[in-house]
């Protein structure tokens, strides 16, 4: 089978929506005159349920496109260095995990090169953005994180 | 309090020395954001919001303001400069901008965006001072009925408005409606879809969903294609219309206006409305209509000014009614909520100085972006043609550290990388995600305005069709829908969107 749009859509939807459904039976329904906190889930999960199955039918008539994918790895390697940085965020604190995230971001790039001119950037960056947010906008965010506090750094 | 005292207080909030600098920080940040290529409006406040977060509430405000036209007229410059549009409403503006640019007059359709900006800004401005307190009265005659009505109007058009299906639109609302019901009910105090997580409790965020679908979701799509990243940007040369220019955009501008300023106040996209329908009338009204898509001026100047035009009058049901009419209305209601501010009819009364400097300060922002943008457009125009691999990294970094600021909760961050992916599969699957940011925060008010309505009518849903301004929002919500369906508009619609894809 290919992969449309129509087939992504629809999957979605009705799985997202009869999950959704199952859970919200659980919660009191109410009556229309005293909705409960399980009325309103249980009307927008079910015609969203409704609405992918909708789309699901459609996609057997093949007038949407055929999703292609042209490369995945940058998109699973951004994503990882994103939920890293905010895991170590207060660990590192905020100029290391900055200079973190922007050269392993940047190795999705095609054009990445390891060479002395991406280090001094990201260095650079990260400075930047230490006096940025912490000194002059005064985000709660340590310049010298947990970690290395507990290894004896300043 | 009248008018004038009203516009005298908010000159005093707007003009003291603080607020005035990060209304102008507000702006320069904004454009600067706004001009990045694949950085929309919502991208760019999404990203800038933690620099507000310290401040003061009316300074935050103010500068708020002032990113959100930064990011529109950058969205602008770089529709013109290098043909690629941050958002659907200034899709029009490349027709005739970027052909514009290509014959070497870039900086003429650049001087006519700003120009027209800045006269629809004004106007809009003033037509906020008008109809707000206006309709801020009407609002408060409104009961749970008629906002209820008044909610589903605004999905409605929405849906109507995107590219795409109709089912898929309404597929996305109901989604961002089951969105918004993650967290405590208000009601009940039951936890609905929080899976045990205390994060999850408060609900979502809805600057971070919005910073993940928009900002991170633009990254990931962009970096699967990198390699036909490849655009080129325009010179910018001499940047003083003509007397022929000023005489042949005049007009334009001035019914560009007229036009976005009604349609602003419409829920659901009165931006791309306003726009896509000014370029239509003066390509109509036009005694050469052939010229257009091949760098009229007109064609620069209407839309731009019908777009701004709108831009401002959005504001309008988003203060006084508490109702956003665009996603990114809705993400300013998500800044305001941060900053501990609820708009509604009551603003206007109880916080008159921020309500009234928030005008003044949308003025300001106008004429500045109109003093900075013209002589810095070489600037701009440079940081266009950075590298992706340069940008894209940076814009990790301050999506991630925004997000973070906002509740100083990594969980936040984890939630926006979600959101970025799921984004991403969003504009694989030929999914426009707007519809959703708007249900993300009509969604929980559309069950707290149906559940009281049905409480105080017993459960009897025939209110909704008694109510005179209920039953008139449905008509008009019924006949947008009908006529979709119909073959004739559906003709129309698709020629008309098919241009944002």
């Amino acid at each position: 089978m290919k992969v449309t749009q129509d087939v992504v859509q629809g999957g979605l939807f009705a799985a997202i929506g009869l999950a959704a459904l199952l859970m919200a039976l659980q919660y009191p329904l109410g009556t229309p005159g005293r909705m409960g906190p399980g009325f309103f889930p249980v009307a927008i999960s079910a015609l969203l349920a409704l609405t992918g199955l909708a789309i699901l039918a459609r996609s057997r008539l093949n007038r949407s496109e055929v999703i292609r994918m042209a490369r995945w790895l940058p998109i699973v390697t951004v994503t990882i260095a994103i939920v890293v940085f905010g895991f170590l965020l207060d660990k590192l604190g905020l100029p290391l995990a900055v200079m973190l995230l922007c050269v392993w971001a940047g190795t999705a790039s095609i054009s990445f090169e390891l060479n002395w001119k991406a280090i001094a950037g990201a260095v650079a960056f990260s400075l930047v953005c230490g006096v940025l947010f912490v000194t002059l906008l005064g985000l709660p965010i340590p310049l010298v994180g947990s970690w290395l506090q507990a290894l004896g750094a300043p | 309090m009248d008018i004038f005292s009203g516009l005298l207080l908010g000159l005093q909030t707007a003009s003291t020395l603080t607020n005035f600098a990060y209304c102008f920080a507000g702006v320069l940040l904004g454009t600067a954001v706004g001009v990045l290529p694949g950085l929309g409006p919502i991208a760019t406040i999404s990203m800038l919001l933690p620099f507000t977060f310290g401040l003061p509430v009316d300074t935050a405000l103010i500068m708020l303001a002032g990113i959100f036209y930064g990011s529109q007229y950058g969205g602008s410059t770089t529709a013109i400069l290098m043909n690629l549009p941050g958002e659907a409403s200034s899709v029009v503006t490349t027709l005739d901008g970027h052909e514009m640019a290509k014959q070497g007059k870039a900086g003429r359709a650049l001087a006519a965006a700003a120009i027209g900006s800045f006269f629809a800004g004004t106007v809009g401005t003033m037509f906020i001072v008008i109809a707000a307190p206006i309709l801020a009265g009407m609002a408060l005659s409104f009961g749970p009925t008629e906002y209820f009505s008044l909610i589903v109007l605004g999905l409605v058009t929405s849906m109507v408005l995107t590219s795409g299906s109709l089912l898929t639109g309404f597929g996305m609302v109901l989604l961002g409606m089951l969105l918004g019901m993650i967290g405590t009910d208000v009601n009940s105090g039951a936890a609905r879809y929080t899976f045990g997580s205390v994060d999850l409790l408060d609900g979502l965020n809805f600057v971070v969903i919005a910073t993940g679908i928009f900002g991170l979701g633009d990254v990931l799509a962009n970096l699967e294609n990198e390699h036909s990243r490849a655009a080129t940007i325009a010179k910018v040369s001499s940047l003083f219309p003509t007397r022929e220019d000023w005489r042949r955009m005049t007009g334009p501008i001035i019914r560009g206006t007229g036009i976005g300023v009604l349609l602003g106040v419409l829920p659901g996209a009165g931006l791309l409305l306003s726009s896509f329908s000014a370029y239509a009338l003066e390509k109509k009204l036009s005694m050469h209509p052939e010229q257009f898509g091949k760098g009229a001026i007109e064609g620069v100047a209407a839309p731009e000014a019908a777009n701004n035009a709108a831009a401002q009058t959005a504001f309008i049901p988003m203060l006084t009614l508490g109702l956003p009419g665009t996603a990114t209305m809705a993400l300013m209601i998500g800044a305001l909520v941060v900053q501990g501010v609820q708009p509604g009819p009551n603003i206007l009364t109880e916080q008159p100085a921020l309500f009234w400097g928030l005008v003044v300060s949308m003025w300001i922002g106008n004429l500045l972006l109109l003093i900075l943008n013209l002589p810095l457009v070489g600037m701009w125009a440079k940081l266009i043609s950075v590298p992706y691999k340069f940008l894209f990294p940076l814009i990790c970094v301050f999506t991630a550290i925004g997000v973070y600021s906002i509740r100083n909760n990594a969980f936040d961050v984890y939630l926006m990388a979600l959101f970025g992916v799921l984004g991403y599969v969003f504009r694989k699957a030929g999914a426009e995600p707007a519809p959703l940011i708007l249900a993300l925060i009509l969604g929980p008010m559309a069950e707290e305005y149906l559940r009281r309505a049905l409480l105080i009518s017993h459960g009897n849903a025939s209110v909704f069709f008694t109510s005179p301004v209920s039953i008139g929002t449905l008509l008009i919500a019924l006949v947008l829908l009908v006529s979709i369906l119909l073959p004739a508009f559906s003709k129309v619609r698709q020629a008309g969107l098919q241009e944002i894809d």
